[in-house]
């Protein structure tokens, strides 16, 4: 068995792209006498209003393109509480200090869905609130979350880029 | 570098390569130290063609359930001299770093605890920040326009756990039971640490028929600290009406850790009769 997931290992090594810098040129051997598995959460897009016209609100759901998303994988069928950290205003990054946005996230604002990277079909929930999602139950145990808002630009708002901010905490219970 | 931090880092880097993102990958997903030796080590590896920053902090929390019966973590800000905190005694090594592009990197984990404490296990959350790439500045050449985006981050947080002496586990379950909602089988317990060390295993359950058949399943990894009283969800499909065993079992099976980080504990096994009218 050891010996079987050891192939697997080293076929997979063999696959992955290597660094330029030659990191592990000279090779690794690898087997499988520790079965941990590590966990890592990929940002996979930023959650990006794009150009919004000045005193009209504008939103992004959470199943829009502009949706930002992360893609988390790891142990199979295990759960992990998600938490979000939210900005109010966005900043202005072209313009003198203080010229700031209000961005607000609904009830609604973000989904999580086990496995399946198409948020139309995941499960939403308060990004203010949090929830607890759960991992795949594949081979390749993967969680997939998203979030939106919406940015109410003043009538008299400075021209430039607005920024800011989102933290997702995935914590592995 | 060990390989057992290797395997779980090959694994997990040929999944996250195909992705042109920001993250770390970060292994293995619990720590334990021993007593005997003190320090530990988490590797980070970023995949990505940009630089990750990441900071290193610690905390104090364990996993609980909220009314609905979902899994969640108690965060305890100011633990008292009761609470079994490793947070204010195991320190990260750096705690601030940069990782560059398709390199590893490694954080040691430095456990400095009081002299005269008791044997037993204590505990601790690892939070592991990262932050890279920025929102792209470009793209607004007319000076009238007004663009919004925004970066995110990803904080990691996976459970540090410090044993000194003699440690030992075990689980007591109570209150099982269980029903059909719709399409769904739904199982509460409760489930009791025992010993002084944190129950960490496998939850399986089923639903039986009166043939011996398996009519639904699920099975997860669990961290008991104290008491959970966890709800579980499994499809089912039509019954008729009848008699049915709801059957749970935990173990401390887990595929997901080194064998010899995990408490060995005996089966506890429950199961209570469900009728279908």
């Amino acid at each position: 068995m050891r010996r079987a997931l050891g192939v697997v290992l080293w076929a997979a090594l063999v696959a992955m792209p290597r660094p330029a810098h030659g990191q592990n040129s000279g090779g690794i051997s690898v087997d499988a006498e520790v079965i941990a598995v590590g966990m890592t959460v990929t940002k996979l897009s930023d959650l990006n209003f794009g150009q919004v016209t000045k005193g009209i609100a504008t939103s992004v759901l959470p199943t829009d393109a502009g949706a930002g998303e992360w893609q988390a994988l790891g142990n199979k069928n295990a759960n992990v509480q998600i938490t979000f950290t939210l900005p109010t205003q966005l900043t202005n990054i072209q313009a003198l200090p203080g010229s700031t946005m209000p961005i607000t996230f609904s009830a609604t604002s973000a989904r999580w869905r086990r496995d399946v990277n198409n948020a139309s079909g995941g499960a939403a929930f308060n990004p203010a609130v949090g929830t607890t999602g759960r991992f795949g139950p594949t081979s390749n145990p993967s969680l997939y979350i998203w979030v939106g808002g919406t940015v109410t630009p003043a009538g008299n708002a400075k021209p430039g880029v607005y920024v800011g901010n989102v933290i997702v905490s995935l914590v592995y219970l | 570098m060990s390989r057992g931090l290797l395997v779980p880092l090959v694994l997990l880097t040929v999944a996250a390569a195909t992705l042109a993102a920001q993250g770390v990958v970060i292994a293995p997903h619990a720590v334990y130290i021993d007593a005997r030796v003190r320090s530990a080590s988490v590797l980070l590896y970023n995949p990505n063609p940009e630089p990750a920053e990441v900071t290193i902090s610690t905390f104090f929390g364990y996993p609980v359930t909220d009314s609905l019966g979902r899994i969640v973590l108690r965060t305890v800000d100011r633990p008292d001299s009761t609470a079994p905190s490793a947070a204010g005694w195991i320190q990260a090594f750096p705690r601030r770093l940069t990782v560059v592009p398709l390199e590893r990197q490694t954080i040691r984990l430095l456990a400095t605890p009081p002299p005269s404490l008791p044997d037993g296990e204590y505990w601790a959350r690892l939070v592991i920040a990262a932050k890279g790439g920025q929102v792209p500045i470009t793209g607004v050449t007319d000076t009238a326009k007004v663009k919004v985006g925004l970066t995110l981050e990803v904080r990691t947080i996976i459970g540090m756990a410090y044993r000194k002496g003699a440690v030992h586990t075990g689980v007591a379950i109570s209150r099982l039971r269980g029903a059909v909602v719709g399409d769904s089988l739904e199982v509460w317990s409760r489930i009791e640490r025992q010993g002084n060390a944190a129950y960490v295993g496998t939850i399986h359950g089923s639903l039986v028929d009166s043939a011996g058949r398996v009519r639904a399943e699920f099975r997860a990894p669990i961290g008991v600290y104290y008491i959970l009283e966890p709800r579980y969800a499994a499809a089912v499909g039509a019954l008729a009406p009848g008699r049915y065993w709801l059957k749970l079992e935990l173990t401390t099976e887990r595929e997901d850790l080194a064998p010899e980080v995990i408490l060995p504990s005996a089966a506890v096994r429950d199961s209570v009769e469900l009728r279908i009218p």
